[in-house]
């Protein structure tokens, strides 16, 4: 899959999308509509992920490893869990997490060469690994550690809304394959999208609000406890990011 | 404990810029007060040591930096030659990252920095000579150029506000006062090891090319001692700002604050050998002078001495802070 890797060159993006799309031809059905209206107007893709309905089963880490070849020890998608409580009054949450395609992406406002930068036509952060030096600084900037290196080409890579697949009006991989439903995919500019409509509707929250990065990821019934919430006398909370590093930062 | 991100040739990239910008910006700033800030005769020596000190910590700690970037890592792994130079990309463009910024203001110093020494290169090179010129023009670039650059390793730290140990305005005013202050421990250290003027003080050598770089020494360190000063000043504001703004900046200062991981590390390092210490001794010989007008006279051996634990301190520093403010974060999710 080099060639879906290196899609978001800004140097020749069109030629190399074309055979990042011939290597997912076999995908889900393309929503036509979605697709008539990529052409007319500025899209701004977000994702709703429902936690209620996470049963946390890793089919999106797994589709979306696959679907990039992912490699070992590194994620572009994951999934936290938060055990809580202590017993008999305990709970176990998850958390489908992701890069959040920022609004206002602090990872873009640092890197020195261009290399990450949001795409005016749909918002998507992207990372043009032939242009990032490794330096880190993107991984440093952003609160929601979303960023790796890749150890593959020693550059900055993350979740891109896979782009390949979105240009070509299919729906992410983590999307489509969510036995749940918990991931939604769309452009909130579509007032009749689904996106659009459990916004409106749903008390939807962001990560780390306070930060000012404007996600464009939002939940529904996340839970947002973690260690440090265990000062609250008698609360025991866990958190399990089944990455290399344990904890958050 | 989390992996960082920014490890061992950042810390060193950070302290050595540090000390080649703290000791462009000194040299520079006593060659341009000449004999009228009080150095008499001997400023043009100290400006000498700076100038030929501040080139080298800047070119290695840049070199130390390239070798953090994974692009060259991996080149260096994978043997591929493509990505070795993929930092060149840095200069390609110019954008508001401080990274930018700051490469751009890096590169531009060092080569100040580097036709500034030249100027100084010959023994023969003294005030007035046919260098003069250019010497004095790069002076004048020398001292915001040093500023800026270590101002910028701050506010390369200091932009994020995912990083809410670095988030800070005063770690900038630090790394800017504890480069100066590098800087100057630097110079006294080429000094106390090079110098043909610095006799021990027992010696006959109570001639007048003696007492003229006695004098500088002693303004020299009793710049130090007030740069000391104000370096325990923007610690305190570091420490009392982040503690006092609950939450995400009260919880990450909290590491090097009593009971937190590093606090050995930062008051016994950073606090007590870096900054307590050699304040310390410089008061012992810079009081007598100040206030008796005593002859200044600090042995060889407590000179070398005192300069070390400064450029140790200086180097704990870097650690603590890049390291503290990897492993905290903002709070809850
Ligand atoms: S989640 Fe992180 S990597 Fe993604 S856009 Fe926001 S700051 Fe950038
Ligand atoms: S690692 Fe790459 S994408 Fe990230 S800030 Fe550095 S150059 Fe930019
Ligand atoms: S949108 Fe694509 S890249 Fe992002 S988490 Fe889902 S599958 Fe991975």
């Amino acid at each position: 899959m080099k060639a879906t890797a290196t899609a978001i060159s800004r140097r020749d993006l069109v030629a190399k999308i074309g055979k990042g799309a011939a290597l997912v031809a076999a995908a889900t059905a393309v929503p036509g509509k979605a697709k008539a209206a990529l052409a007319q107007r500025a899209v701004h893709y977000a994702m709703v992920i429902d936690a209620r309905k996470c049963t946390g089963c890793h089919a999106c880490s797994v589709a979306c490893k696959a679907e990039f070849e992912v490699p070992l020890g590194v994620h572009r998608s994951w999934v936290e869990y938060v055990e809580k409580g202590t017993y008999p009054n305990v709970s176990r949450n998850f958390l489908p997490r992701l890069c959040n395609q920022c609004s206002e992406p602090p990872c873009v406002s640092v890197c020195p060469t261009g290399a990450t930068y949001k795409r005016k036509e749909d918002g998507i952060v992207v990372v043009d690994p032939d242009i990032c030096i490794g330096c880190k600084y993107c991984m440093l900037a952003c609160p929601y550690d979303a960023r790796f290196i890749n150890p593959n080409t020693g550059t900055a890579d993350k979740c891109d809304f896979c782009l390949h697949r979105v240009t070509e009006g299919l729906e992410p991989s983590c999307v489509n394959t969510c036995q749940g439903r918990a991931r939604i995919f769309g452009d909130l500019n579509d007032p009749n999208s689904e996106v659009a409509k459990l916004v409106a509707t749903e008390p939807v929250t962001v990560l780390r609000q306070e930060m000012g990065t404007k996600p464009n990821v939002f939940y529904i019934g996340a839970d947002h406890s973690d260690e440090n919430d265990t000062r609250v006398p008698g609360q025991y909370i866990r958190v399990d990011t089944h990455r290399p590093i344990l904890e958050r930062r | 404990m989390q992996e960082l991100q920014w490890g061992l040739p950042v810390i060193g990239y950070l302290f050595l810029a540090g000390v080649g910008a703290g000791a462009y910006t000194v040299s520079s700033s006593v060659l341009l007060r000449g004999g009228g800030g009080g150095f008499s005769g001997d400023h043009f020596n100290i400006a000498r040591y700076g100038a030929l000190l501040a080139p080298i910590p800047l070119i290695v700690g840049t070199g130390m930096i390239i070798l953090e970037l994974e692009t060259f890592q991996t080149a260096v792994a994978h043997g591929d030659i493509s990505l070795l130079f993929r930092w060149i990309n840095l200069f390609l463009t110019i954008n508001l990252s401080p990274m930018s910024i700051g490469s751009w203001v890096l590169a531009l110093c060092i080569i100040a920095s580097v036709g500034y020494a030249y100027t100084f290169l010959s023994k023969e090179s003294a005030d007035g000579d046919d260098k003069n010129g250019l010497r004095h023009g790069l002076a004048w670039i020398g001292v915001p150029l040093g500023i800026a650059v270590a101002v910028y390793t701050g506010i390369l730290l200091g932009a994020m506000p995912a990083r809410p140990f670095w988030n800070s305005p005063v770690l900038a005013l630090l790394f800017l006062v504890s480069s100066l202050s590098t800087g100057v421990a630097g110079i006294l250290l080429l000094r106390a090891l090079f110098g043909k003027h610095h006799k021990a003080p027992d010696g006959e050598t109570h001639d007048a090319s003696h007492k003229t770089a006695s004098r500088a020494t002693y303004l020299l360190a009793s710049s130090d001692v007030l740069l000391i000063g104000f370096e325990i000043l923007a610690i305190f504001l570091f420490i009392l700002f982040a503690n006092l703004t609950i939450g995400n900046p009260a919880k990450a200062v909290s590491v090097i604050l009593p009971g937190g991981e590093f606090a050995a590390m930062f008051w016994i390092g950073v606090v007590v050998i870096g900054l307590l210490l050699p304040v310390l001794i410089e008061l012992r010989y810079v009081i007598p002078t100040l206030l008796y007008h005593q002859p200044y006279a600090m042995p060889r051996g407590i000179e070398v001495a005192v300069c070390a634990v400064i450029l140790i301190g200086g180097f704990m520093l870097r650690y603590v802070v890049v390291v503290a403010g990897q492993i905290t974060g903002p709070m809850g999710i």
